[in-house]
């Protein structure tokens, strides 16, 4: 009964139930060639496995040394630092805000309708969108001197594409009927953002900007490691002198304050949506 | 002419509304006010802290902002353009040093490829761990999940410090700090794929006696694969900006580069760096995008 049925497909639909070489063939080649990339890969970085053993090694020291985490008798500081980082984090989200909220107005196809504009204007920001907080912070720290002012510009620098991105989708996604309203009752065009437009976007907005505010903490904490002061200055000296327990001390501090901050954050978010 | 009159019930409903709209209203005063005030503070906090409006930079930060874009501006001279390096103002001399940037361009490209195929790998196995659907000791999933969250807690800079120091300087550092980040998001984000599998198709094979090979082979990665090649990609993308920030602290790529610039205060090379390196991730953007819009209408298809 069963091979009848097997039978009848065969002499019906034979290249459905024959293995298909040409095509499997092709899989195998195709696989083949990608692992023999990463192969050619690994050896122009000329990885070596006798590296790896001896850095897992080396781990294995630090995390010993890591164990019990110490504050080195130097807590103020380190709080000072984290609240540094924090301040960073919070000035530059704000700034980044302020700038990127009339370059989102200009890329929402919906208030400029040029469409080229609009492309270019797109497709700009994309471009910008890749440079990370740190290559910013490089230049500005060694252009403003040490401290965080540069690490602030930074973050502000490598948030306004992204942020002018999202504004400007969440402009697009409003209802324009209401500022139809409020033109047809002769307002003028700031009163008719400000009064059919703000409403709606202004709540998405402001928790996309907390989003940012989450993940600039965590960039922030990097950015001290150019100079820009804040906690990754202190762990960045911490590591340099193979004081891993002080090291370990600060990381633990820091996820701790992230996750604060992430709940905190993510309690307001729900509240806005 | 006489207004009808109320019944007392009524008059007390409206005295209801009107009671609550404007306790409502006044607790919304009062919260846009609390809101207000803490933001500022914070604000104010926050540009003392970071010593935004400090006389130590100088103060005037517009000022200062403006005498550094024209430091990073490169000097071109529109009569020299396409001269030898020697010559003051032509594109030549600008770019000086164009092919070992290109070379560790390339080496960055390919830090953050490696770095995403370790973690793929990494991130699939953490992936099947903690999907409720697959894993059913609760214990596993907790520890993988928590594990995983701390991974995502801390900056791929801060490991790649922690791992130059281990591994020396070089782009090993860099591959195993891409590795490690990316398993964490993408173990995540598998494993909330792995949890969207329709089980009915897999039913259905069991039906038909497929064994589990089988079963994953034609039930569950038909079903998932488009998703993990797409979250891969855009993790690639993600990866290639991460790997050019890494070398900044020695883990390998065109980071080390920047680094030297700024040693240097060569600016202007700093500009053209960067703008190789902005060329870079738009070319990778291009060919993920197509592969992705690609595996997605295979995806479709199915």
């Amino acid at each position: 009964m069963n091979s009848r049925a097997y039978e009848r497909a065969l002499a019906t639909a034979p290249h459905i139930l024959r293995p298909n070489w040409p095509r499997r063939l092709g899989v195998v080649a195709a696989v083949g060639l990608v692992l023999a990339a990463l192969a050619a890969m690994v050896v122009d970085l000329q990885l070596a496995p006798e590296a790896i053993v001896a850095g897992v090694g080396k781990l294995g020291r630090f995390a010993h040394a890591a164990f019990p985490p110490s504050d080195g008798g130097q807590w103020r500081r380190i709080l000072h630092a984290l609240g540094e980082t924090f301040a960073m984090a919070f000035a530059g989200t704000v700034l980044a805000a302020v700038a990127a909220a009339p370059l989102g107005l200009i890329g929402a196809k919906t208030v400029v309708g040029q469409p080229v504009v609009h492309f270019l204007f797109r497709r700009a920001l994309d471009w910008c969108r890749g440079v990370p907080s740190l290559v910013w912070a490089l230049i500005l720290v060694s252009a403003f001197g040490l401290g965080p002012f540069g690490g602030v510009i930074a973050l502000a620098l490598a948030d306004i594409p992204s942020l002018a991105k999202l504004f400007s989708e969440a402009i697009e996604n409003s209802d324009e009927r209401p500022m139809e309203g409020v033109r047809s009752a002769g307002v003028s065009p700031l009163m008719a953002l400000r009064y059919g437009l703000a409403p709606q976007a202004a709540p998405v907005i402001a928790s996309q900007c907390l989003f940012f505010l989450e993940s600039n903490f965590r960039n922030a904490a990097v950015l001290g490691i150019v100079g820009a002061g804040g906690i990754g200055f202190e762990l960045q000296e911490r590591i340099r002198v193979f004081a891993f327990d002080e090291a370990a001390f600060i990381i633990i501090l820091y996820m701790v304050c992230v996750a604060v901050l992430d709940t905190v954050s993510q309690r307001l978010r729900a509240r806005l949506a | 002419m006489r207004s009808p009159p109320v019944e007392p019930a009524a008059r007390s409903v409206v005295a209801d509304f009107e009671r609550d709209r404007r306790l409502f209203l006044r607790r919304r005063r009062w919260e846009t006010l609390v809101g207000t005030l803490i933001f500022s503070g914070l604000l104010l906090v926050s540009f003392q802290h970071s010593q935004f409006f400090s006389s130590d930079i100088g103060g005037d930060p517009l000022g200062r902002i403006a005498d550094f874009l024209g430091r990073m501006s490169p000097r071109l001279s529109p009569a020299a353009l396409f001269s030898d390096r020697a010559t003051q103002g032509s594109l030549a001399s600008w770019l000086y040093d164009l092919p070992l940037w290109l070379k560790l361009g390339w080496q960055t490209v390919e830090m953050a490829i490696l770095g995403t195929v370790v973690g793929v790998i990494g991130g699939l196995a953490a992936s099947f761990l903690c999907a409720r659907n697959l894993m059913p000791i609760p214990a596993v999933r907790f520890v993988v999940r928590r594990g995983l969250e701390m991974i995502r807690t801390v900056p791929e800079i801060i490991l790649a410090l922690i791992l130059v120091a281990a591994f020396g300087v070089g782009p090993l550092a860099g591959i195993i700090a891409l590795a490690i980040s990316t398993t964490g998001s993408l173990g995540k984000l598998f494993s909330e794929i792995n949890e969207q599998v329709d089980p009915r198709q897999l039913e259905a094979m069991d039906a038909s006696g497929a064994g589990l090979v089988g079963k994953i082979r034609y039930g569950v990665v038909p079903q998932v694969l488009p998703n993990y090649a797409s979250y891969a990609l855009i993790r690639l993308e993600g990866n290639l900006a991460g790997a050019a920030a890494l070398g900044i602290v020695g883990a390998g790529g065109i980071g080390i580069e920047l680094q030297r610039a700024i040693s240097y205060t060569e600016f202007d090379t700093y500009l053209a760096i960067l703008v190789l390196m902005v060329g870079l991730i738009f070319v990778i953007d291009i060919v993920s995008e197509a592969i992705r819009h690609r595996l997605m209408r295979l995806g479709a298809a199915r």
